[in-house]
C-alpha cells in the first residue's frame, strides 16, 4: 500500500505550489506537481496597447521580470519588424545578465541552501522540520556566513541592473531597440565595479560554498534526474561580431545535441485546470494544477542552467538535483565574463532609440533563455491593439503537468524512483523540486495552443 | 447648480467681512491656539472666495460661448491629441483644451482619452468646477 | 477647503523624516533596550512576490537589520526554512498573540478563493482569502505592501480573470497601504519602524503614509523646467520632459524623484522613460497607455 505525501506550500520558491508523492518501501513511485496560483495574464493583454506589453509582462514575475521584458520586447521587434543595433543588444543583454547574477544568488542562497545547512535558529524564520544537516560545524558556519554576505551581493546586482534599467524590479530599461537611456561612461564604470565584486564573491564563495554541499550530500549527485532530455532557446548569442558568448539554441535527447526548430513547441491542457476552450475549470476531472504541460515534438524537457550549460559543453558531469545547482553557480560566474565582454564592446553615450509606430496588423515571437530556461511570448497585434498574447515559461516546461500521451512532467519524473530515508519528513522532496527552480508565479497562463 | 452673479457677489461681501473682523481679532490674540484656529477659518474663507471667483468667471465663461465656435460630437471626435491634433473634452456641453494638462500626458487621463464627452466621467470624479475653470475653453458643444 | 491641520511643509517633511532618520532612531532606541522587536507576517499572496524581492533591495537597513534588531519574521514563503504545513504551524499559531501583518499581492476571491491556494492545513486548502481573514482582524497592524495588496493592481487589471481584490476590500479595519509596483524598501521599512517607535504614522485620506505619499512626481521632477516651457521629448532616450509620452508624474504621488531606487541609484524618469504611475490608485489600468508616440509628433 502506497503511502500519499502531500507538502504544500513548497516554500523557497516563487509562488505556490504543492507536491503530491506516493511512498512504496521508501522509494517515490508517482507523484505530482500542482501550481497554485492563476491571474489570466494572456487574457489582461488583450486590447492593450502593444507598447505596454513589455512593462506589463514583468508584472508576472517578481524575482525574474526582467526576463519577460526581454521575451516580450524580442516579440515586439519581431512583429514590428524592428531590428535592434548591436549596441542596443549588447546593452538589454546586460541588464538581462544582471537579473541573472540576482536569480542565482538568491536562489542558491537563500532558496536552496537552508536545505542543506542549518541557519541560526534563533531567528523565527529558520526554524527547521527536519535533523538532516551533514556539514560539519565549522563548515555550517562558514556557510551560514555567507548566506547573510550573499544578500548584499544579490541587492548589488539588481543595483547594477537598475544603473541601466531604471529600477528593479520591473525595469523600465528594456525595450523596443535595445534599451531606453545611454550608458554613458559613469555607468560603465560603476557597473564594472559592482560586477567585479560579484565576480570576486563567486569565484571564492558561491561556487566552493556549492561544491562543500555536493561533498556531503553526495546521493543528491543521484536522485532528481527525470528524462536527461534537456533544451535551451539560447541566449547571449548570435552576436553579429561577437560571435555566440554562451549558448545557440540547442536541444539533446538520447546522446545526442541538435538544432532546436520552434515549430516543434506545444502546449497541452490535458491535466490543467482548463476547459476545452481555455477558460479556467476547476472541476474537471483528472485535472490538478494552473501548469500546462511544454512539449517538444510531444515530448518532455528539462530547460535552465544544467540544460544550458550542458548544451554549451561547459559542464557536463551529469543530471541530477545536485548537477542542476552546481550549474547554477557555474553559469553565475559564466554570466559575469559574458557581462565583461560585452561591457568591453560598449561604445559610451549611443542611442538606440526611435519614434516607433504599431503596426495595423501584425505577429511575432519572442524565444530566450532566461534565469530559470526557455521563455517565449507570442504576440498578435489587430487593429493596433494586442488580439492575442501566449507566454510559456520556462516552468511550464520543467513543472508541467502529465500531458495527453501521459507523460508525466520533468520534474515529476524526477522525483519518481528518490529513495525516501524518512517518510515523515520527506526532505528529498523540496530539495529535488528546488534545484529546478520553479517560479509559479509565472505560471498563470490561459490560452492553449498547439503548433505555434 | 448655478448661482446668479448677485448672489455670488453679496456672499463674497460677507466673507470680507467676517474676514476683516479675524484680522482685527488675530492682532490683539496672545493665544498660539486660538491664532491657528482663527488662521484655520480665515484660509477657508479664502478657500470659498476662490470658489466663487471660479464660478464669476465661469459664467463669463458662459455669456462668451456664443461668440466661440460650436462644436459637434463629430467634430470633436477629431481632437484626440494625436496625430497632431491637439486634445479637447466635453464637460457639461463646453469644450476644454487639454492638449497641455499636465494630469492629461498623452492626450489620456486615468484611462479616458481626449476628443469625448466625458461630463458623467468628471461628475463622477470631480466635486465643483474649480479644475475646469484652469481649462481654456474652445467651444460649446452642440 | 482645507480639510484638516495641513501639519508640517511636506518638503521639510521629506527632506528631514527619511526612512533611514527611522532607522536611526531605531538604532538608538535599541541601544537603550526601549524598542521591544515585535512579530512580523509578510503575506505573499495572489501576484507576483516582486515586493519581497524588493524588500531584499532594501540598504541601511537591509533585511538582515529587520530580521535582526526590528523585528521576529514568523513567516514568509520565499525565504522561510520549513516547508509544508510545519510553516504553517508557525502561521496558525500566531493568531493568539502580537503581531504585524503585511500583505503582498491581491486575494483572487474567484471560486471562493481556490485560485490562490498558499498552504495546506489538516488536508485543507488555506486560500489567499481565507489567509487574510484569519489573520487581519487580529493582528495590531495591517500593512498592504504595493500596487496589488492595495488595490488589486495587476493582478486585478481588467477583465480581471481571478477576480481579485484588494486587502481593505477584505478586511472592515484600518489598512495602512504603501502602493508601488513595487514598493520601495525604504517604503516598508520606514512605516514599520514609524510603528515599532510612535505606533500608526500620519496617513492621508487614503490610508497612505504621508511621509512618503505627499507630493506629486510632477512638482520634484528635476524635468518640470523643460514642461514648463513647453519642451516635450519625441522618444524615448530624451533629457526633456516625456509628458506627450504618456508621463504620469502629474498624477502620482510618491516620492520617487528624492529617494530614486536600488541604493538610490535611479529612477525611470532618470532612465528616459515616462513614469508609468506604478505608485498611483488604479495602476495599471488606470495609467494606460505607459507609452505613445502618436502624441508627440507636431502638425
Amino acid at each position: 500500500m502506497a503511502k500519499r505525501i502531500v507538502i504544500n506550500p513548497i516554500t523557497r520558491i516563487s509562488g505556490f505550489m504543492e507536491i503530491e508523492a506516493f511512498i512504496e518501501n521508501n522509494i517515490i513511485v508517482d507523484a505530482k506537481t500542482e501550481g497554485l496560483l492563476f491571474r489570466g495574464f494572456e487574457k489582461m493583454l488583450v486590447g492593450r496597447s502593444p507598447f505596454d506589453a513589455v512593462y506589463f509582462t514583468e508584472r508576472i514575475c517578481g524575482i525574474c521580470s526582467t526576463a519577460h521584458g526581454v521575451a516580450s520586447t524580442m516579440a515586439l521587434e519581431a512583429a514590428m519588424k524592428v531590428i535592434p543595433t548591436e549596441q542596443g543588444r549588447y546593452l538589454r543583454d546586460i541588464i538581462h545578465g544582471c537579473e541573472f547574477l540576482q536569480n542565482h544568488i538568491r536562489h542558491f542562497y537563500q532558496y536552496t541552501t537552508p536545505d542543506f545547512i542549518k541557519l541560526p535558529e534563533n531567528y523565527p524564520l529558520y526554524v527547521t522540520d527536519h535533523n538532516d544537516f551533514r556539514l560539519p560545524e565549522e563548515k555550517n558556519a562558514l556557510l551560514v556566513k555567507h548566506y547573510f554576505e550573499s544578500l548584499d551581493l544579490s541587492r548589488q546586482a539588481h543595483e547594477m541592473l537598475a544603473v541601466l534599467g531604471g529600477k528593479a524590479p520591473h525595469n523600465h530599461g528594456v525595450f523596443i531597440g535595445g534599451i531606453t537611456t545611454q550608458a554613458s561612461t559613469d555607468k560603465i564604470i560603476k557597473i564594472k565595479s559592482i560586477l567585479n565584486s560579484i565576480n570576486q564573491f563567486i569565484r571564492d564563495k558561491m561556487i566552493p560554498d556549492a561544491y562543500t554541499i555536493g561533498e556531503y550530500y553526495q546521493d543528491y549527485y543521484h536522485n532528481g534526474g527525470g528524462y536527461g532530455n534537456l533544451l535551451s532557446y539560447g541566449c547571449f548569442n548570435n552576436y553579429a561580431e561577437l560571435g555566440t558568448l554562451y549558448v545557440d539554441p540547442l536541444a539533446y535527447k538520447d546522446g545526442s545535441i541538435r538544432p532546436f526548430y520552434p515549430s516543434g513547441i506545444s502546449e497541452e491542457i490535458d491535466y490543467s485546470w482548463y476547459s476545452d476552450d481555455t477558460e479556467p475549470y476547476m472541476d474537471k476531472p483528472k485535472a490538478y494544477s494552473w501548469v500546462k504541460a511544454a512539449r517538444y515534438y510531444g515530448i518532455p524537457f528539462e530547460t535552465g542552467p544544467l540544460a544550458r550549460q550542458w548544451l554549451s559543453g561547459e559542464y557536463r558531469h551529469g543530471i541530477s538535483t545536485m548537477d542542476r545547482t552546481i550549474a547554477r553557480v557555474l553559469e553565475a560566474k559564466k554570466i559575469t565574463e559574458v557581462i565583461g565582454v560585452l561591457l568591453e564592446n560598449i561604445t559610451p553615450d549611443v542611442s538606440v532609440q526611435k519614434e516607433y509606430s504599431i503596426p495595423e496588423a501584425a505577429e511575432g515571437e519572442g524565444l530566450i533563455d532566461t534565469t530559470r530556461g526557455a521563455l517565449g511570448h507570442w504576440i498578435e497585434i489587430d487593429d493596433r491593439v494586442i488580439s492575442f498574447y501566449q507566454i510559456i515559461t520556462p516552468s511550464g516546461w520543467n513543472l508541467s503537468t502529465r500531458s495527453g500521451n501521459n507523460l508525466k512532467g520533468t520534474a515529476e519524473k524526477a522525483l519518481i524512483g528518490t529513495t525516501i530515508q524518512n517518510s515523515d519528513n520527506p526532505v528529498e522532496l523540496g530539495r529535488i523540486i528546488r534545484s529546478f527552480d520553479p517560479c509559479v508565479s509565472c505560471q498563470l497562463m490561459y490560452i492553449q495552443m498547439v503548433g505555434i | 447648480m448655478i448661482k446668479s452673479e448677485k448672489t455670488i457677489c453679496q456672499r463674497m461681501k460677507q466673507i470680507i467681512e467676517e474676514s476683516e473682523s479675524n484680522i482685527k481679532m488675530l492682532f490683539k490674540m496672545p493665544c498660539i491656539y486660538a491664532r491657528t484656529s482663527v488662521l484655520f477659518e480665515l484660509s477657508a474663507n479664502t478657500a470659498e472666495l476662490n470658489e466663487l471667483c471660479s464660478q464669476l468667471i465661469e459664467n463669463e465663461n458662459r455669456q462668451v460661448q456664443p461668440t466661440q465656435s460650436n462644436i459637434t460630437i463629430e467634430q470633436l471626435s477629431q481632437f484626440t491629441g494625436k496625430n497632431g491634433n491637439p486634445a479637447y473634452v466635453a464637460v457639461n456641453g463646453i469644450v476644454y483644451d487639454v492638449t497641455n494638462n499636465a494630469a492629461w500626458a498623452a492626450a489620456t487621463h486615468f484611462g479616458l482619452t481626449a476628443g469625448k464627452d466625458l461630463t458623467d466621467e468628471f461628475a463622477s470624479c470631480h466635486a465643483g468646477h474649480s479644475i475646469l475653470d484652469k481649462l481654456k475653453v474652445v467651444g460649446k458643444l452642440i | 477647503m482645507i480639510e484638516k491641520n495641513p501639519g508640517i511643509c511636506p518638503m521639510l517633511n521629506a527632506s528631514s523624516g527619511t526612512a533611514k532618520n527611522l532607522i536611526e532612531k531605531i538604532k538608538s532606541e535599541i541601544m537603550r533596550n526601549s524598542l521591544v522587536k515585535r512579530d512580523l507576517i509578510w503575506l505573499e499572496l495572489t501576484g507576483c512576490s516582486g515586493n519581497i524581492i524588493s524588500l531584499l533591495n532594501g540598504s541601511n537597513p537591509d533585511f538582515k537589520f529587520l530580521i535582526t534588531n526590528m523585528v521576529n519574521l514568523i513567516y514568509n514563503n520565499s525565504l522561510m526554512a520549513a516547508e509544508g504545513e510545519a510553516a504553517l504551524d508557525a502561521l496558525v499559531n500566531k493568531t493568539g498573540s502580537d503581531y504585524i501583518l503585511a500583505v503582498e499581492g491581491a486575494i483572487s476571491t474567484k471560486n471562493n478563493g481556490l485560485y490562490n491556494i498558499i498552504g495546506r492545513w489538516k488536508g485543507e486548502p488555506l486560500t489567499a482569502l481565507k489567509a487574510v481573514q484569519l489573520l487581519g482582524d487580529r493582528a495590531s497592524h495591517v500593512i498592504a505592501v504595493g500596487a496589488c495588496a492595495t488595490h488589486g493592481g495587476v493582478s486585478a487589471a481588467r477583465p480581471n480573470p481571478a477576480e481579485c481584490v484588494s486587502v481593505q476590500s477584505i478586511l472592515k479595519r484600518k489598512v495602512i497601504k504603501l502602493p508601488g509596483c513595487p514598493c520601495h524598501p525604504d517604503w516598508f521599512l520606514g512605516t514599520l519602524a514609524h510603528i515599532l517607535l510612535y505606533g500608526e504614522p500620519e496617513l492621508d485620506d487614503r490610508d497612505r503614509h504621508l511621509l512618503f505619499y505627499s507630493m506629486l512626481i510632477h512638482d520634484r521632477c528635476p524635468r518640470r523646467s523643460y514642461f514648463d516651457n513647453g519642451v516635450f521629448a519625441t522618444r524615448l532616450g530624451e533629457k526633456t520632459c516625456m509628458f506627450k509620452l504618456g508621463c504620469r508624474g502629474p498624477v502620482t504621488r510618491i516620492d520617487c524623484p528624492v529617494r530614486q531606487w536600488n541604493s538610490y541609484v535611479n529612477w525611470p524618469i532618470r532612465d528616459d522613460t515616462p513614469c508609468i504611475g506604478c505608485a498611483m490608485f488604479g495602476f495599471p489600468d488606470s495609467m494606460e497607455p505607459f507609452i505613445s508616440y502618436d502624441t508627440t509628433r507636431k502638425r
